[in-house]
């Protein structure tokens, strides 16, 4: 059999497509979590922003409308779920979940309108370069601006934690609100912002999967990536460069285990389906088993609700 | 240049308690104030005003005659008041270098020259690129300090800083202070520790229940006058009578091991000892070489080997600590808050959960609450718990009368033998004198101890055998006669 190097960088093109929705809302999740609010609405919020950005493009025709409405539908969404918990001091996992439900349940609604709709053509960069190298250019030219995004995203992330004053006050948030209270920081902004910032990106996780990936609108359509999401920022020990392999290897496995269902491998198709998430949280417990850099990556209030007392 | 800082008329009441009752003072540098006064006296209350964390209701603060307003933790700091807080307010997870630098708004490069500088001045030496949780109390410390220092402070404010240091950290402690003061920095020390301030400060100022009870010079006071002022009432100097104990043998550790797979803990190497009916075991050790593992395993909360342990004439290594207590084995670990209490259930919630089975507690699988509620009031009037009310959180009690309600918890069911560890710890004067009785009472009754500890002192004073506990080894065990507090310090680092 011979196969094209072109083809097989196809499929890693189409790898890494499916990963960016997982990137964009880990990394966001991560800089949630980072500074120590766990907010289990990721699906929720990327399930707004899939909708916003499908029904925003469909009554507009703007595609920057509908990309930059589907993020601010994130905002907005989790501003609810930072007034809860940040002002009136709720738990986090139950309004999280809570977030989940009520965005499965308003995006389902709002989508009644738009079933069967056809979306549009979402512009991609650098199309003429398609031809020019083999194996490399299907997978460097020809994806749209959100997929670039994505994929420097954790690498940004990873600067801002480590190497900006903001990222260390993220941090610091996180590890201890009492000290970073004492030492003058609010708190509470610092956690408003992380939240709405974590939303921002589920937005765009959403809407790139209505707008680009496939772009149709489907009721449920996030299919559950929001947990798989939390789950990859969690197994990454919070680190963002894990989140991206994590990511790579779950979008992998999702694909080749499509391309082995179409030849006819015989596994049970169950097992198949299974797979990726298997496999994603053994590799990421492998590579991150150091028990020191978890103790050392793991925000120490995840999850905890923190008043100032006076 | 002189600094002159003056608190006028500064009232601040809690719900249900006057926190300091219009309080004056007034201090220049120069010198050292001490601010002494038993736990809940109001000292805590009152630096967190001048550190900005809490507002006063009523009276205000003067820095050099101009009056301040400290809404937040920043005011003070733009103000040059620099705080060192008794629970150390640091990021674990962040470097030495991250800590220091959070809130400042200077280059990194300068303030690691900067911070190089200050380092060298006061022959500091830490590790500047290692996450805070691998530093020993004492360096912890000495980062919050360096973090005052950046500021270049007018006023520097330690909190009780010698709750968590070792001996000879407090001694460098104490150095690097007279140090500031002679610079210049005005030096507030908050404590309830007598010796330290007969040894550290110039000027002493006693809170009692809020209110300012007297300002003198420490040369016209000594330990007993300033004890008496803190308490408000002559204290009884209680000592143990040594008397010959009975040779009968209570329990029996036999070759006791325990491997730990966390790095972070001690192991514990071939533990062999025995403790008689009415006596005090004191097992002295710096903290971390192995305390809180052995303790662990004499509670059960570690399960060994069925031999190791022989609990008057029964094998008991490996029964969890609800079993080992129907043998009449009572224990009052370390940290009262996290192992001993549930710090958000109420006092007699607490007192029923050490009593499972062997108490009318519970019918049926029912809460039998009066029962209980009688039973605590009981230890609360037996143990001189300062507090009337049994549905309190116990996290509202202060930390003497937490300990004398874990004690009390722990004695009336009559254990034949108690095993303690630091039961003092952080207590004031008052409160650890009870404690004392109250254990010196318990081998009279011809009751056991075991009594680790990390307090030479409270051991010498309570024990009839001492040993060592060093990289969790057991020195041979001494008479505590013989025993000075010399020779247990050289023990102590692993000495011969």
């Amino acid at each position: 059999m011979i196969i094209d190097v072109n083809f097989v960088g196809l499929i890693i093109a189409s790898i890494m497509a499916s990963a960016v929705p997982l990137i964009l809302a880990s990394c966001g999740e991560l800089i949630t979590e980072r500074s120590g609010v766990l907010n289990l609405g990721v699906e929720g919020m990327m399930i707004i922003g899939a909708i916003s950005g499908f029904a925003l493009m469909t009554v507009t025709g703007s595609l920057i409308i509908a990309v930059f409405g589907a993020m601010l539908a994130g905002v907005l969404i989790s501003t609810i779920f930072a007034f809860l918990t940040q002002t009136l001091i709720t738990n986090h996992v139950a309004t999280g979940l809570a977030l989940t439900i009520f965005g499965i349940g308003i995006s389902a609604m709002i989508g009644k309108n738009f079933v069967g709709i056809p979306g549009k053509e979402f512009p991609v960069l650098f199309e003429g370069l398609k031809d020019t190298i083999p194996l490399l250019s299907p997978i460097l030219f020809g994806h749209s601006i959100v997929f670039y995004f994505a994929f420097a995203l954790p690498f940004i992330t990873s600067y801002f934690l480590k190497k900006t004053k903001i990222g260390l006050i993220v941090r610091a948030v996180g590890d201890s609100p009492e000290s970073a209270s004492n030492q003058g920081i609010n708190v509470r902004f610092v956690r408003y912002a992380c939240i709405l910032y974590g939303g921002a990106m589920c937005g765009l996780a959403g809407a790139y999967l209505s707008m680009i990936y496939t772009p149709q609108w489907i009721e449920n359509m996030t299919g559950g990536r929001g947990w798989i999401a939390l789950a990859l920022v969690v197994f990454s020990t919070w680190n963002p460069i894990k989140i991206l392999i994590g990511a790579m290897i779950f979008g992998g496995l999702t694909i080749i285990q499509f391309h082995m269902q179409a030849i006819g491998v015989r596994i049970p198709v169950q097992f198949l389906t299974a797979l990726p998430y298997i496999v994603t949280i053994i590799v990421l417990v492998v590579i991150s088993r150091d028990s020191r850099k978890i103790r050392l990556s793991t925000p120490s209030s995840l999850g905890k609700s923190f008043h100032k007392d006076n | 240049m002189n600094t002159n800082l003056k608190i006028s008329n500064v009232t601040k009441i809690y719900p249900g308690c006057v926190a300091n009752d219009n309080v004056s003072l007034e201090f220049n540098s120069g010198k050292i104030y001490a601010l002494l006064g038993e736990n809940g006296a109001g000292k805590s209350t009152l630096v967190k005003i001048l550190s900005g964390v809490v507002i006063p209701d009523e009276g205000k603060i003067y820095l050099n005659e101009n009056i301040l307003k400290l809404n937040s933790p920043s005011d003070a700091k733009k103000n040059d008041i620099g705080m060192v807080f008794q629970h150390f307010n640091l990021f674990e997870t962040l470097s030495v270098f991250e800590n220091l630098i959070i809130d400042s708004d200077e280059k990194r490069e300068s303030l690691r020259e900067k911070i190089d500088t200050i380092m060298k001045k006061y022959n500091f030496s830490i590790d500047l690129d290692i996450p805070v949780l691998n530093l020993s109390a004492g360096q912890k410390q000495k980062v919050e300090i360096i973090r005052c220092l950046i500021r270049s402070p007018k006023v520097l404010i330690m909190d009780e800083p010698t709750s968590v240091l070792t001996e000879q950290e407090t001694s460098e402690l104490f150095l690097s202070l007279k140090k500031f003061s002679e610079e210049g920095i005005l030096i507030i020390y908050i404590t309830h520790k007598l010796k330290e301030v007969m040894q550290l400060c110039d000027e002493v100022a006693v809170m009692r229940r809020g209110k300012l009870v007297s300002v003198s010079q420490i040369k016209n006071e000594n330990l007993e006058s300033l004890a008496n002022k803190m308490v408000g009432q002559d204290l009884k100097i209680i000592k143990k009578k040594k008397e010959n104990n009975s040779s009968e043998q209570l329990i029996n550790i036999n070759n006791l091991n325990f491997t730990s797979e966390d790095p972070f803990e001690t192991n514990l190497v071939d533990i062999n000892f025995s403790v008689n009916r009415g006596e005090c075991l004191g097992i002295a050790g710096i903290s971390g070489n192995g305390q809180s593992e052995l303790f662990q395993v004499l509670s059960g909360e570690i399960i060994s080997n069925k031999n190791s342990i022989e609990f008057n004439k029964n094998y008991i290594g490996d029964l969890n600590p609800q079993e080992r207590r129907e043998y009449l084995m009572a224990f009052s670990p370390e940290d009262r808050l996290e192992q001993a209490a549930i710090p958000q259930m109420a006092i007699f919630e607490n007192v029923a959960l050490n009593n499972f089975k062997s108490s009318n507690f519970f019918n049926n699988g029912l809460i039998n609450e009066s029962k209980i509620k009688e039973h605590s009031k009981k230890i609360i009037s037996d143990f001189n718990v300062n507090t009337d009310n049994i549905d309190l959180k116990s996290q509202f009690l202060s930390g003497g009368n937490l300990q004398k309600l874990i004690i009390g918890r722990e004695l009336i069911t009559s254990p034949d033998l108690l095993i303690c560890f630091n039961p003092t710890w952080g207590l004031d004067v008052g409160a650890i004198n009870y404690i004392h009785e109250t254990l010196i009472k318990i081998n009279e009754q011809n009751k056991s101890i075991i009594l680790i500890s990390t307090d030479t002192d409270e051991l010498l004073k309570l024990s009839d055998k001492i040993s060592v506990i060093h990289k969790g080894k057991l020195s041979k065990i001494m008479n505590a006669e013989e025993v000075t507090s010399e020779k247990l310090g050289i023990l102590m680092g692993g000495g011969n």
